[in-house]
């Protein structure tokens, strides 16, 4: 046997070792009709799950590494960071992962579980990292990090590791298949609330707003070439309260000129509920000011 | 098998009754089928094909496309909101004797924030426009309706078309409506 050949013999040996270290890490989270999703250890009794994944339950059985079956409870879901959150009836044995760091191009191995216990195995590389990111749900993102492999809807919150097996986070599928990692830091930020109160609490002004071209003859106004144009207002909300009405076009909150939602998005943090927030709308062919104030984003 | 088997023509004209009740709707969709060629006739006696927006009662052996429809006995079934290249192919489909579903839906995935990029942005007053095309209303009515010249109508529309990289005003509302789907939010 060449050298060649044992390298590939040893990768494939510290794979599937890493995959069978790898069942102690997760469950398979049950559901009374038959589906099961893939969840990770996160403590020896928290469990944390892909919130778009999870079945809309309260209750779960959940098989854990030595086949046992737990009851657990959902403890609660946000579907801004897609991180749900289940506890587990009595605790596991659990041992903690270090947190990695992504690194383009390194390998990466993502598990998911199988209704009977056993362990599924993806391996691929890091194919993009990126700065925070916002979720079209709100949730702000600690960073971008997708990878190179296919994984199945059942697979989806089950933990990435890196090549040395510390944890990049939870995976999750994005648009068109593509697979995203949900990282570590984000799922440490969205325990607390979860635990305490099943949610987390964001901003809101209750208003749709769809990007639109500012007319010509207010561009210079306007100091700006685009703006959100609110296409309605939830009746009762901040921004119908404040006098928002659909047609206006907002050019800047707070004095900061937005052009994309996520310069919004990035207003309303959970610090944002009960602050006011300072609009500048075109309205009417004028700019006007218009003061709201952020309310905390009904739960759905 | 036989060379008459294997001769297709090119595109067919279908004859297709449309079964609406909104008359915007119904305008919409008659320009659309007029738009892929077909011929819409009033009753389903000498139709083709049925093209119904909503669930409707089995019509008399033709066979039924349905826009937001779920009954299983249908042999189209498409969503409300299926683009005009959808609704042609799932008309020839069934018409051929062949039964349309919508892939099952994977669900969208965990997105992120629309960022694409501003260029082709529309402005409010061809957003107005647009939504008077997608009611049905004739140049003339829009005009009206937004008290504007014809020539500021058309010119509005040429905008719109080029935009959205559309060929027709049935074209031009879908685009309008998947651009909307994507990029409008609620914050």
């Amino acid at each position: 046997m060449t050298a060649t050949s044992n390298l590939l013999s040893d990768l494939s040996r510290a794979v599937a070792d890493r995959a069978a270290a790898a069942r102690a890490a997760l469950v398979a989270i049950c559901t009374p009709d038959g589906r099961h999703s893939t969840g990770t250890l996160w403590r020896s009794d928290l469990v944390v799950a892909s919130e778009q994944a999870l079945p809309k339950a309260d209750e779960f059985q959940v098989v854990a590494a030595d086949g046992s079956s737990i009851a657990a409870q959902l403890s609660g879901r946000d579907r801004g960071t897609n991180v749900a959150l289940i506890k587990l009836s009595q605790p596991v044995s659990f041992s903690p992962a270090a947190a990695g760091e992504a690194e383009v191009g390194t390998l990466v191995l993502a598990f998911g579980a199988d209704r009977a216990g056993g362990v599924t195995t993806r391996l691929g590389v890091v194919n993009q990292t990126g700065p925070e990111w916002y979720s079209a749900r709100g949730g702000r993102i600690d960073q971008r990090i997708v990878l190179d492999m296919r994984l199945a809807r059942a697979e989806e919150g089950g933990p990435v590791f890196d090549s040395v097996g510390a944890l990049l986070g939870i995976s999750t599928l994005g648009p068109r298949g593509q697979v995203l990692v949900i990282p570590s830091a984000t799922v440490e930020r969205v325990i607390p609330p979860l635990l305490k109160d099943g949610r987390v609490a964001r901003g809101w002004l209750g208003v749709a707003l769809q990007p639109v071209a500012v007319p010509d003859a207010l561009q210079s106004a306007a100091g700006q070439a685009s703006g959100l144009m609110v296409m309605s207002t939830v009746d009762g909300g901040p921004a119908a309260t404040a006098g928002i009405v659909p047609g206006d076009i907002m050019v800047a909150i707070d004095g900061e000129a937005v052009r994309r939602h996520r310069k919004i998005a990035a207003r309303l943090g959970p610090d944002s509920i009960g602050r006011t927030a300072d609009l500048r709308v075109i309205r009417g062919g004028a700019i006007v000011s218009v003061q709201a104030t952020i309310s905390a984003r009904p739960a759905t | 098998m036989s060379e008459a088997a294997l001769a297709l023509a090119p595109r067919k004209t279908l004859r297709v009754v449309v079964q609406a009740d909104d008359p915007g709707r119904r305008a919409g969709l008659c320009q659309l089928l007029s738009s892929a060629g077909h011929e819409v006739v009033a009753s389903a006696d000498f139709a083709d094909v049925a093209l119904a927006d909503g669930e409707r009662p089995a019509s008399h052996g033709v066979p039924i496309v349905t826009l937001g429809g779920a009954a299983a006995d249908q042999a189209g079934l498409l969503p409300s909101d299926a683009s005009p290249e959808q609704i042609d192919a799932a008309l020839r489909a069934v018409a051929a004797g062949l039964g349309v579903r919508p892939i099952e839906d994977a669900g969208p995935g965990f997105d992120a924030m629309p960022e694409r990029s501003l260029q082709n942005l529309l402005t409010p007053r061809e957003i107005e426009v647009l939504s008077a095309i997608a009611y049905g209303l004739s140049n003339k009515a829009i005009a009206r309706r937004l008290s504007i010249s014809l020539h500021t109508v058309k010119f509005h529309i040429e905008s719109l078309l080029r935009k959205l990289g559309a060929h027709s005003r049935a074209e031009a509302v879908a685009k309008g409506l998947a651009l909307r789907r994507n990029q409008m939010l609620e914050l």
